[in-house]
Formats: structure tokens, C-alpha cells, sequence
């Protein structure tokens, strides 16, 4: 006989309560995720869809890719050497439109690659966010620094750096606005190892984006709140079970007194724990996955299933780590004194 | 013959700095479907011995026997295992399980006793059961909607659902007036006799004597 789900039945809105509380804090939990996703994309998803590989600075640049020159030499050799590698330059800056309204981008420039878009003398391809601001292809754009037009060539999907639509330009336009030869990185796909190479610190995808200042702080302190969200999930489980198990004393005492095996009351527990975080956990990813559909335009939300799977095997480990925590006390339970207690 | 035999069993309990002996060296045979009372007064040790009887605690000398298995050298588990399958308890508060209904307490307790009756004849052996203490027709209610009456049936009926060898009542009729006890000690001997289950009892009512086989009077730990 299934005793835990007879008590769930019996003591609906004790378990409802709890049911709620974590359905709240993992839909909330899930909602950060899926933001700060989102915002991870929206400040660097130039870089994150490129595939594993390695960046190159110059080792004096202080890890700051705004501060890298790359001679010009070091560059060659190193395109020339490595399959599909690329030099790159990323500058933030604006394009006016025919309205000479002002629009922000990020201007990157690479050398012959297939992981950059390339682009001729005088055209320029942005991202698709920019089409939402009314520039379509063939318009011509400005630049303050450029003393020609740009003129659209296409749109590309999902590419942003720095919360920012990237644009990309050819080198020469580039190095005229920003008055530089040098590139500022060089790009490796597929390196696994860093190679030691005279005067440039190596990064894989991953410590570049830590040496983005804006990307290491935002995504830090989302992920902050994330764990923290998912601690406090464990810890109200723990709280919530230890409190119904002090409340249930008497009633394990009579239990273990009759002879049922404390292994079958921490099952009892577990069986408990698991349903309700099932449950709960089913609403929130389905509210979240929802809500991807009716978040605001705009709004840099993206919540993958991985995301969500991943989240929902954490809470239930630590659904069950608070639960067991709490239910130690089971093992110390007299029945003696629970016999002496008087009513259950 | 005797079923179960307490011998020389003492029980002390530390006390601050004192050690206070309770049991002072009991020895007691019980015969297999006899109901024995044990009486005296309170601090006497007479709950005392029945819980190291039932296996809830250790002598801390002697030995207990069950069935010719000394039951002071089992492991935990042992005697849990004799506990869910071989004795049943009535308390002095029925103890029920709030979120189990009449029916499912007694299903619980076969399952726990791991009981030999086949799972198709289980719901035929509670119904007949509680037709025994006549609460069949409370089967489906739960213990907040009970009667205090009501309930001891129930716990009784819970306490030999199993078909145990032993059945321990510590003060089986305390919460109940006179009226209601007397039916309570009434079904208690009805059923232990049809069933051949062996009684240990402690009361305080002189009353429910009358229901007894056997009455050992305890004073100051020892039988008297």
C-alpha cells in the first residue's frame, strides 16, 4: 500500500503549499535562466557561434581585445599556417541611415574566412535587428569616420556583440575609419591546445568571453542569482520536510513501533519529495517554455531544452539532499516515546 | 505451555548521577492463549517491563524469550522483524494513522507483517476482522471522524489483523468510560481466546481484572 500518496491525498493543501513554493521558485528560477541565456547571446553571440577553437592577443594588451595590435607578420604566418583561421577586429560604433538617424553597432572585420561574413569595398551586412529599425537592402548607410557610403548588402540572423547589432565591413573601410592596420585578434578553429607562440597569449571561446567586462559581470551576477534561487529551493525542501516530520514524530514512532522499516519511511519521504517536485517542476518548465512564446519583442529570452533539463535534474537532487537531510531525525525517533506521547 | 519467559530481567535508568533501578530482577512465563494482567501501582515498573517485553527496549539484564528464541541477543532488525510479524499492540491511545481509513489501517499492517495471507484473501480477512470488532461499517472512515470507542476497536482490530502470537496492551481502556472499557476487554478476550493469542496487559482498572487469566501484582520493580 502506497502510504505516501494516501498522506498527499489526506493533507492536500499542506503539500499544495509546498507545491507552490517550489513551482514558484523553479519557475522563477527557470525564467533567469532563460534571461540570462538570453542576454548572453544578445552581448555575444558573435563569439558563442563561432565553433571551439583559439583567440590570440598580443600578451601586452592587458586581456583587453581593444588593446591588441597584432603585427602584421605574426598574422600572416599564423592564417596562413592554420586551416580556416582568421584575423579579426571589434570596434563599437554607429551607422546613420538616410534619415541620418543614429544607430549603434559593432563593427568587425576579418581577414578570407568562412566563420566571417564577407563583405566588398563599400558594403556592409548587418544583423537582422537592424531591419526592424527600417533599413532594408540597397539602402545606403554613413559613418562620421567614413568618408564614402556604406551600402547594405543583406542581413544576417542572431549576431550581436556587446548588446549591439554587429556589422560587418571590409578591412580596408575598417582600417580607415579606425586608422589601424593591425587586427586585433586572431582566431584558430578547431585548436583544441593553445599553440605557444612568441609575443600573443592564447584564450579558448570560453576565457575570451570572461575577458568581455560587460559579459563576465552581467552573466556572473544572473548566475548568482540562479544558484541562489536553486540553494534556497533545497533548503526550503529541507525546512519544509524537517517541520512536517516533527509534526509526524508520534506518528513514526507508532510506525517503526509496529515494525515498519525506516527505510520504508524515508521512502515514504522520497516518494513525497518526488511527486511534488515532478509536479511542480512539469508547470514551470511548461510556463517557461510558454512564456518564450509570448516574452516581448525584444526581450533577449531564450531558454533551451538543455537549459531546462539540466535545471529540472538539480532540483530534483537537491529536492531530495534537503529532503533526506531533514529526515535523519527519523532514524533518532524512539517509538517508546512516541507510544508515551499520548494521540497522533 | 509457556510461550514467552521473562528471567531476571532488571532495568536501570541513569538518573542524574543516581542510577535508578526500575526492574529489580522479573522472571515471568506466559502460556500460550493466556491473558495475563499486570497490576500495581504507578512507578511500580509494570509499563517498564511490558515495552522490554514487546522488544521497544533492552533489559539491561536478563533475558527474554520468545517462542525459545532469546530474543536479548537479537540484532535491531531481528526484533523488528518479530515485532511487524509475531506480536500486535494496543496502546493507550488508539494510535491510529490519521490519513488511513479503517479499511487501510488494517491493509497496512498486513504488509507490514509481510503476512502469509495471499493478497486476493487480504480485503476477505479485513472485512471478517472487522466484522469481529464490529466496524465493518466504518470501513471507509478516518480516525478524526471516530469515536474514542470506535478507534480502540479499530486499533485492536489492527493489533491482530496479522495473526500475532503475542498481544501487548499497555492500558487498553484508560481514555474510555466504564461502559465502553468493559466492551473493549470484553472484544480483547473474545478474540485473543478464539484466536489463541497470548496477552500481556497492564491496567490500572480493577474492573477489567475480571477479564484476565492471570493477574501479577508489581511493586518497586518486583513481582509481588
Amino acid at each position: 500500500m502506497n502510504i505516501a500518496w494516501k498522506e498527499i491525498k489526506k493533507s492536500k493543501i499542506r503539500f499544495l503549499i509546498l507545491g507552490s513554493i517550489v513551482f514558484l521558485v523553479s519557475f522563477l528560477t527557470l525564467i533567469i535562466s532563460g534571461l540570462s541565456n538570453g542576454l548572453s547571446q544578445d552581448n555575444a553571440a558573435l563569439i558563442k557561434d563561432l565553433p571551439d577553437g583559439q583567440f590570440y592577443m598580443n600578451e601586452h594588451a592587458n586581456e583587453t581585445y581593444n588593446l591588441s595590435r597584432i603585427d602584421e607578420s605574426t598574422q600572416e604566418t599564423l592564417v596562413n599556417e592554420q586551416k580556416d583561421a582568421a584575423a579579426l577586429s571589434i570596434q563599437m560604433g554607429f551607422v546613420n541611415d538616410a534619415d541620418d538617424k543614429q544607430h549603434s553597432v559593432a563593427f568587425v572585420t576579418s581577414t578570407d574566412s568562412n566563420l566571417f561574413e564577407k563583405v566588398e569595398i563599400g558594403e556592409i551586412v548587418l544583423d537582422q535587428s537592424i531591419e526592424e529599425d527600417g533599413i532594408k537592402v540597397g539602402d545606403a548607410v554613413t559613418n562620421n569616420q567614413f568618408g564614402g557610403e556604406f551600402i547594405v548588402k543583406g542581413f544576417v540572423d542572431q549576431k550581436k556583440y556587446s548588446h549591439a547589432p554587429v556589422a560587418y565591413i571590409n578591412m580596408e573601410n575598417y582600417q580607415e575609419i579606425y586608422g589601424v592596420k593591425e587586427m586585433q585578434l586572431v582566431f584558430v578553429p578547431g585548436q583544441d591546445n593553445a599553440q605557444a607562440i612568441d609575443g600573443l597569449q592564447s584564450f579558448s571561446n570560453k576565457e575570451f568571453l570572461s575577458t568581455i567586462p560587460s559579459y563576465s559581470a552581467e552573466q556572473m551576477s544572473l548566475n548568482m542569482i540562479i544558484w541562489f534561487l536553486v540553494v534556497i529551493s533545497g533548503m526550503l525542501f529541507a525546512i519544509f520536510f524537517y517541520m512536517m516530520n516533527v509534526q509526524k514524530i508520534g506518528l513514526y514512532g507508532i510506525l517503526r513501533a509496529l515494525g515498519v522499516k525506516t527505510s520504508r519511511l524515508f521512502g515514504m519521504m522520497w516518494y513525497q519529495m518526488f511527486f511534488i517536485t515532478a509536479i511542480a517542476l512539469t508547470l514551470s518548465v511548461a510556463l517557461s517554455q510558454g512564456f518564450t512564446m509570448i516574452a516581448p519583442e525584444g526581450m533577449p529570452f531564450i531558454l533551451t531544452l538543455e537549459i531546462t533539463i539540466q535545471l529540472s535534474i538539480i532540483f530534483l537532487i537537491i529536492g531530495f539532499i534537503g529532503a533526506t537531510l531533514s529526515g535523519f531525525q527519523i532514524r533518532k525517533v524512539e517509538p517508546l516515546h512516541a507510544i508515551q506521547q499520548g494521540e497522533i | 505451555m509457556a510461550i514467552f519467559m521473562i528471567d531476571k530481567v532488571k532495568k536501570s535508568f541513569a538518573n542524574g548521577d543516581v542510577e535508578e533501578q526500575v526492574l529489580k530482577g522479573i522472571n515471568l512465563s506466559l502460556d500460550e492463549g493466556e491473558i495475563t494482567a499486570l497490576v500495581g501501582p504507578s512507578g511500580s515498573g509494570k509499563s517498564t517491563l511490558l515495552t522490554i517485553a514487546a522488544g521497544l527496549q533492552r533489559a539491561s539484564d536478563g533475558h527474554v524469550y520468545f517462542n525459545g528464541k532469546n530474543m536479548t541477543n537479537m540484532s535491531q532488525e531481528q526484533i523488528r522483524q518479530i515485532r511487524a510479524s509475531e506480536f500486535g499492540f494496543v496502546f493507550q491511545s488508539s494510535h491510529l494513522v490519521p490519513f488511513l481509513t479503517v479499511e487501510e489501517q488494517l491493509m497496512l499492517m498486513l504488509t507490514i507483517s509481510d503476512t502469509k495471507i495471499k493478497k486476493q484473501e487480504q480485503k476477505v480477512e479485513v472485512t471478517k476482522i472487522l466484522k469481529l470488532v464490529e466496524m465493518d461499517h466504518r470501513r471507509d472512515s478516518y480516525p478524526s471522524s471516530l469515536s474514542g470507542g470506535e478507534k480502540q476497536r479499530v486499533a485492536i482490530a489492527r493489533a491482530i489483523i496479522h495473526q500475532p502470537k503475542m498481544l501487548f496492551a499497555d492500558e487498553p481502556t484508560a481514555s474510555l468510560d466504564s461502559k465502553r472499557s468493559k466492551d473493549v476487554m470484553k472484544l480483547i478476550q473474545d478474540l485473543t481466546k478464539r484466536l489463541n493469542i497470548t496477552t500481556l496487559m497492564v491496567t490500572h482498572d480493577e474492573e477489567m481484572l475480571t477479564y484476565s487469566d492471570r493477574v501479577i501484582t508489581m511493586k518497586d520493580g518486583l513481582i509481588v
